[in-house]
């Protein structure tokens, strides 16, 4: 350890261990374990007047940015307060759906070893989709099974506004409303109508 | 109009010429120039009640035992008397008829409160088309109750209030509306609004708005619940088709073949643990997310404005609870917002608190501001009658001064405002300094710095603080009717208060020439008080249209109150 110009103290995330490994380099893809200890370090710490930053926040940071800089369309996130593991997003129901006009708030939790594990997401606008439950949770393989660190937010988004379009009623929360949707698809758009105007205006 | 001040003169000219259109009633009015309540009858041997108020039509006096329990109606009568041989004297009453009873006559005397229960003296509102009154009555408050099931944390609770209807005509009780283990400002009715038959109710503790409607057989009826929900139906459509959905889901089960793996997981979990946003919450978020989505086309800089303003603060908008209602017309209302702890303190003024217009028969959001907003300010300077309503039936409402209707209210109003942004500076910084309260942090993250910077804001919030009003607040005698009188209006206006008791009379003067002193009120002992070391309040009861007055000097212990009735001999 040589004694640089690290004035914020010892903090606990980025050890100066390896040194080397620059940001930006390839943290994302890989997802291997090298990434957790030593991605972030080095002499410069040229944006790193918050102390305390461990890897899955940068991660995040970093995620916002880019969501940013290229938000995807109909829909928009951001940190609740200060919080960047606690996130309100907000999706705007496409034309030509049943949840046009909808506007739907959720709330997404990063946990702390988040890119590794999924963020959670829960439905806080009542909405009738065959994947959304009556407690706002929502099934989206993408979130559980399928989750891979390469995913972002700015993904998940795109995956969430597309349950607008394509429901999936194979794999459904609510059976009901899946049979409905795959039986009777006007009635089903009717009521999913319904409840965005009561609901989620 | 009038040439002359002389009571006959006038009657003349009101013979020979016709007023200018439309302004019959405003010149019938300056009548009160010359007939006011000059005459004094000090500590009137009365009732020990406590004394509510006038009705707006005149009609009755209402007021309530010492002991809470029961409400005692009056009718003012004009005073009428006779005797023997010294009348002669017109100088002087006959002491016979300087009596409570000479001006008012008992009608009834009813019990509203069991036991355990108390009527609740500051609360009384008039529906005057069908002379009904609503009284509350009410256990008491337990601070800190836990909060049970959807309760907000931190609002008081109370084991049972009690709306009474009462028919004032015979003192019958027509119908009552419970409310259990909820809370409802009842001090100065802020609670409760009534336009025309509609009733609005804010149950503070559950967050609901309740619209009530009283008919006119007298039965007060469930309209609609604003809060968890917005149309009157939205609960029973969710559980009907909720329902639907488990039933199919069950048909399935018994059919046979489904898949287990995904069937039914998280569908008997309880939806309390991860909440949605109540009905009213969900049109106020998306109103500002659609306002501000708006405002920026890029959507790059666009998702830069929604995360500083929107996402920041959502939680806070989350949080916020509906503290006050209005009707402004009788599908609109206007709701103010705020914190928890404003909603109940006495203070509330030091608390960021935001105002928005809901349409209850669209649910739509029809505006929201800050109460630092210039732009409502600036409506409600112009408009200030729209604000001020009572419905349709009430003309009463017409003649109370407001600064916009009444050119001495807007100059005084004016004044205060000139005096706001330029002379206070000084006095701001040294308020800053003194006073801790000063330094809050609004919701725009905007320190009290700019309060120094900016004195207007201070204004402005001053006077946005009086919105929503409170119901049937202010006395619509013409003796406050700035346009006729002048007078102090710390120690005495329409609006109906407890006032610091001053010994000075309190002076009421012509506002046009020859501004001569016409009428004095002065209340407590005609002699001045001896004891000045008890502090004392003052409530001011005007009869809406006769030359007649009661002034009523209370003390915060129990004892009797000095009442003197003011009235023209």
């Amino acid at each position: 350890m040589n004694p640089s110009s690290n004035s914020g103290g010892g903090t606990a995330g980025p050890s100066s261990g390896g040194g080397g490994l620059r940001l930006g380099g390839g943290p994302g893809a890989g997802g291997s374990g090298g990434v957790s200890g030593s991605s972030v370090g080095g002499g410069s710490r040229s944006w790193a007047s918050t102390t305390s930053v461990s890897t899955s926040g940068k991660r995040i940071q970093r995620e916002m940015a880019e969501l940013n800089m290229d938000p995807p369309p109909h829909c928009s996130a951001g940190p609740k307060g200060d919080n960047l593991y606690h996130w309100v997003a907000t999706l705007l129901g496409p034309h030509g759906t049943p949840y046009d006009g909808g506007i739907f708030f959720l709330d997404i939790t990063f946990p702390s070893n988040y890119p590794f594990k999924p963020p959670k997401v829960v439905f806080k606008t009542r909405m009738y989709h065959c994947n959304v439950d009556s407690a706002g949770n929502v099934s989206l393989d993408i979130l559980k099974d399928n989750w891979s660190p390469a995913l972002t937010i700015s993904k998940v988004l795109i995956a969430l506004v597309s349950i607008f379009t394509t429901p999936d009623a194979y794999k459904p929360l609510v059976p009901g409303i899946a049979q409905l949707y795959l039986t009777d698809r006007d009635k089903h758009n009717e009521l999913a109508a319904e409840w965005t105007a009561r609901f989620a205006r | 109009m009038f040439k002359r001040n002389n009571v006959t003169a006038r009657i003349f000219h009101r013979q020979i010429c016709t007023p200018a259109p439309g302004t019959s009633i405003s010149s019938a009015r300056r009548f009160y120039e010359n007939i006011v309540p000059c005459h004094t009858i000090y500590d009137v041997d009365c009732p020990d009640h406590s004394f509510r108020k006038f009705t707006e039509d005149g009609l009755y006096l209402i007021s309530f035992s010492r002991n809470h329990q029961e409400v005692i109606v009056y009718r003012p009568t004009w005073l009428s008397f006779s005797c023997k041989g010294e009348c002669s004297d017109t100088h002087t009453l006959p002491p016979k008829a300087k009596k409570f009873e000479s001006f008012f006559t008992q009608l009834y005397s009813v019990t509203l409160a069991s036991s355990g229960e108390l009527i609740c003296k500051d609360f009384f509102l008039y529906m005057e088309s069908n002379q009904f009154g609503l009284f509350a009555t009410s256990t008491t408050s337990i601070q800190g109750a836990p909060a049970v099931g959807d309760a907000v944390q931190g609002v008081p609770s109370v084991e049972k209030i009690t709306f009474h209807l009462l028919r004032l005509e015979d003192g019958v009780v027509l119908d009552e509306k419970v409310f259990c283990n909820d809370y409802v400002n009842l001090a100065h009715s802020m609670g409760v609004f009534m336009y025309d038959d509609l009733l609005a109710v804010v149950s503070l503790r559950y967050q609901r708005i309740h619209i009530l409607q009283i008919r006119d057989s007298g039965n007060l009826v469930d309209v609609r619940t604003i809060g968890d929900f917005c149309h009157e139906d939205d609960e029973l459509f969710l559980h009907s088709s909720v329902q639907s959905m488990v039933d199919t889901e069950k048909s399935k089960l018994h059919q046979g073949p489904v898949n287990h793996a995904s069937n039914g997981l998280h569908h008997s979990q309880p939806a309390t643990e991860t909440r949605f946003l109540s009905g009213l919450k969900q049109r106020l978020l998306s109103f500002i997310f659609q306002g501000i989505w708006n405002e920026e086309s890029d959507p790059s800089l666009r998702m830069q404005c929604l995360k500083k303003k929107f996402y920041f603060h959502f939680q806070d908008y989350v949080d916020l609870i509906i503290w006050k209602v209005q009707f402004l017309d009788r599908h609109h209302l206007l709701i103010k917002f705020g914190s928890v702890d404003g909603g109940v303190s006495r203070n509330a003024d030091s608390h960021p608190a935001f105002f928005a217009v809901y349409n209850m028969e669209t649910t739509d959001i029809v505006a929201f501001y800050q109460n630092s907003s210039e732009e409502l300010c600036t409506l409600f300077e112009r408009f200030c009658d729209h604000f001020h309503v009572s419905g349709k039936s009430s003309l009463y409402m017409r003649y109370i001064s407001t600064h916009s209707n009444n050119i001495h209210a807007l100059e005084q109003m004016k004044s205060n405002k000139t005096k706001a942004s330029s002379g206070s500076q000084v006095g701001a910084m040294q308020n800053a300094m003194s006073n801790q309260w000063y330094c809050f942090v609004s919701f725009d993250g905007l320190m009290v710095i700019q309060w120094i910077c900016c004195p207007l804001l201070q204004f402005v919030k001053k006077m946005l603080s009086s919105l929503p009003f409170s119901c049937q607040s202010q006395s619509p005698s013409p003796y406050f009717d700035q346009s006729l009188f002048r007078y102090d209006e710390k120690l005495i206006s329409a609006t109906d208060r407890h006032r610091q008791f001053t010994d000075h009379p309190i002076k009421f003067i012509l506002r046009r020439q020859p501004n001569i002193l016409k009428f004095k009120i002065k209340p407590g002992p005609e002699a001045g008080n001896t004891d000045n070391r008890t502090k004392k309040f003052c409530l001011f009861l005007f009869h809406p249209f006769l030359p007649l007055a009661l002034s009523i000097q209370q003390t915060v212990y129990l004892q009797p109150a000095v009442v003197n009735i003011h009235f023209r001999r």
